[in-house]
């Protein structure tokens, strides 16, 4: 099946030549690459080296970052890689989210000219594989309670605690990793073999399960001097991240509905039931058109924003509303999807199941859907709701 | 060195939807142009055949504004030197007429070596290549499966396969090989941004060709359904006789 992308308004008629051109050159790897082996590569539990090396060649990764061997595309070309890397999976967008916009952001905005000289070239050519630590057992939604702690030994930084769901982190070379020194957090750089770091791959995972999800572990982590991010103190340092990566959310979350809505279409007009197509029954059509258009919705609020972000007149709250409103959609469209695929919904022979699965994740992740309700609530209100004195 | 023209068509996406209105297909209607596959293998072949023995590439095209798009496509892959033929009065050139302009263009360029698709995805023909060594006085090979850099190329026959060897000038054109035209990757895109595409036009002599209109293919006759075990071996002779697929 030639993969067709629904794009009523035309929308991608509003992109540059080069968004365009970088547009075919992803869908056209993923057609070619991802495809064929995203099933066996989920069944297996594990993240294809090759696609790592691909996505280095194809130079997205660090997408809108410029300098050190990066890419200085634009943020909507860089939401034009996202949703056409997760209409492969998401667990492929995930790699590169977090490769650009986790790690190779804070040390191209936060680090030291020796950081960025040291890390970038690696990174942008997926030479070197990053993750990002913020999120901790006990400390999700929450993350300035973290416990993570930094101490300034003299010569060296004494890593403790630990970090948990953290993707890419079994396969990384190097983890910026937040944590408290004197009370304030702060970025450091960890690399693989550096003393008492380790990264066990958590295992049992029903959803993202063609990328690597890791524990990371800091016990008396000893790091030179030289790997804090100088150029940023407090929250405002993983939250500049996560803005970068929920905006590649917004755009990703589009390429799994929209390749869960071409499922639905074709397996409906092909689908006979009581002597006719089921595309021609109204529930069916009902169903289709409500995809369309919440698809239709999500693409405007993604290319809005994407301008925005190219023109900086963006706030965070923009990003919120965009990351929750394309999961919550792109994971009720996989659900409508599996319902028109009836029992055939659930084989491994359609994307669908994999693509509902791996949503609930990324419904989660980098800020869960009720977390930027609180964001807006804020932001309507002035009155922030996230905790309160009981 | 050697100095290679690769000829680029622009055509309707293969799967695209074809309309024809008044005796005519509807340009505007169709979402999306690509450069025609057979052109990707003969380009593929360029690529694989410069890096190898060292030269250059001119990437040709013959076609409207929208015909940049397979020009910048090339430049994306390292190819600098872009030409697009066209003149705002043509329409509906004749294959002498075509390869007239490409001729002109390849001669202009200095090329040793012209790679193009044996056909074009859209009009089949299959003149573009043989018709440029008869204007050049090159030498012609069809339906090249398979080169290298030193001037040899494979093309399969009725009964196995030719090996030939060629010197220049020369056309070749290629059919399916083993080597897919390579993705470009970002920074490639970047380059092609600032790509420039010199654009010629060219006397070509009038057409001795008179278009009379288009037409769409006629329906397929409906299908044939057979029902029950009674009529397996009916469909068995037909599956072998007839669809020549058992």
């Amino acid at each position: 099946m030639v993969y067709e992308a629904l794009d009523f308004y035309d929308l991608d008629s509003q992109l540059t030549d080069e968004e365009i051109m970088v547009r075919d050159m992803v869908r056209g790897w993923v057609d070619a690459e991802v495809l064929p082996k995203i099933e066996k590569a989920c069944s297996e539990g594990v993240f294809p080296d090759e696609w790592r090396v691909a996505l280095g060649e194809m130079g997205v990764l660090g997408a809108p970052l410029e300098g050190y061997g990066c890419p200085g595309l634009s943020y909507v070309a860089y939401g034009v890689i996202c949703r056409e890397l997760e209409r492969g999976d998401s667990g492929l967008r995930s790699f590169a989210s977090v490769q650009g916009s986790l790690a190779m952001y804070p040390i191209w905005d936060f680090g030291s000219e020796e950081q960025k000289q040291k890390y970038l070239p690696g990174m942008a050519s997926g030479d070197l594989i990053g993750c990002f630590g913020l999120t901790e057992p006990d400390y999700g939604s929450n993350p300035g309670d973290m416990i993570t702690k930094a101490e300034d030994k003299g010569d060296h930084f004494l890593l403790n605690g630990a970090k948990m769901w953290i993707t890419n982190g079994t396969i990384s070379d190097l983890a910026v990793v937040w944590a408290k020194l004197d009370g304030v957090i702060r970025g450091f750089i960890v690399e693989t073999g550096d003393e008492g770091y380790s990264a066990p791959e958590m295992t049992g995972k029903y959803s993202l399960k063609a990328s690597v999800t890791s524990e990371l572990v800091f016990q008396d982590c000893k790091i030179p001097k030289d790997r804090i991010l100088p150029g940023v103190k407090g929250l405002k340092g993983p939250f500049s991240c996560l803005n970068n990566a929920r905006f590649g959310i917004s755009w990703g979350a589009l390429g799994a509905a929209q390749a869960c809505f071409s499922s639905a279409k074709e397996y409906s007009l092909s689908r006979i039931q009581f002597d006719h197509p089921i595309a021609s029954y109204q529930l069916v059509q009902n169903k289709l058109a409500w995809m369309l258009r919440e698809i239709t919705k999500g693409q405007l609020l993604a290319f809005e924003l994407g301008r925005k972000k190219d023109n900086g007149s963006w706030i965070p709250e923009h990003i919120s509303l965009a990351k929750m409103n394309n999961v919550d959609i792109a994971l009720e469209i996989a659900r409508e999807a599996r319902d028109i695929h009836g029992a055939n919904g659930i084989l491994d022979e359609y994307c669908i199941m994999r693509h509902m699965a791996n949503l609930e994740s990324v419904k989660t992740y980098e800020g869960t859907h009720d977390i930027h309700n609180l964001i807006l609530g804020r932001h309507i209100t002035g009155i922030q709701s996230f905790t309160r004195s009981l | 060195m050697v100095e290679i023209a690769v000829l680029l068509k622009q055509v309707p996406d293969t799967n695209a939807k074809i309309v024809v209105v008044n005796g005519r297909v509807d340009e505007s209607a169709i979402a999306s142009w690509v450069t025609s596959p057979y052109d990707e293998y003969a380009f593929e072949a360029a690529l694989q055949h410069t890096e190898a023995a060292g030269g250059s590439i001119t990437a040709i095209t013959l076609g409207p504004a929208r015909a940049d798009k397979v020009l910048k496509d090339a430049a994306a892959l390292g190819v600098t030197k872009l030409v697009r033929i066209w003149q705002d009065d043509w329409q509906d050139l004749d294959s002498n007429q075509v390869q007239s302009a490409l001729a002109n263009a390849v001669t202009a360029a200095g090329a040793d070596l012209v790679y193009c698709g044996k056909q074009s995805a859209d009009r089949n023909q299959g003149s573009t290549g043989p018709g440029i060594a008869e204007i050049l006085g090159a030498a012609c090979i069809t339906e090249v499966s398979e080169s290298d850099s030193a001037g040899s190329y494979l093309r399969p026959t009725a009964s196995g396969s030719e090996r030939v060897t060629v010197s220049s000038p020369a056309v070749v054109t290629f059919t399916k090989t083993q080597n897919e035209l390579r993705r470009p990757n970002v920074r490639g895109i970047m380059m092609a941004k600032r790509a420039q595409i010199e654009v010629v036009g060219g006397d070509v002599s009038a057409s001795q060709v008179n278009f009379n209109g288009h037409s769409s293919p006629a329906q397929k006759p409906p299908g044939k359904t057979y029902e029950g075990s009674d009529s397996v071996p009916e469909v068995v002779g037909l599956l072998r006789d007839e669809a020549k697929v058992l």
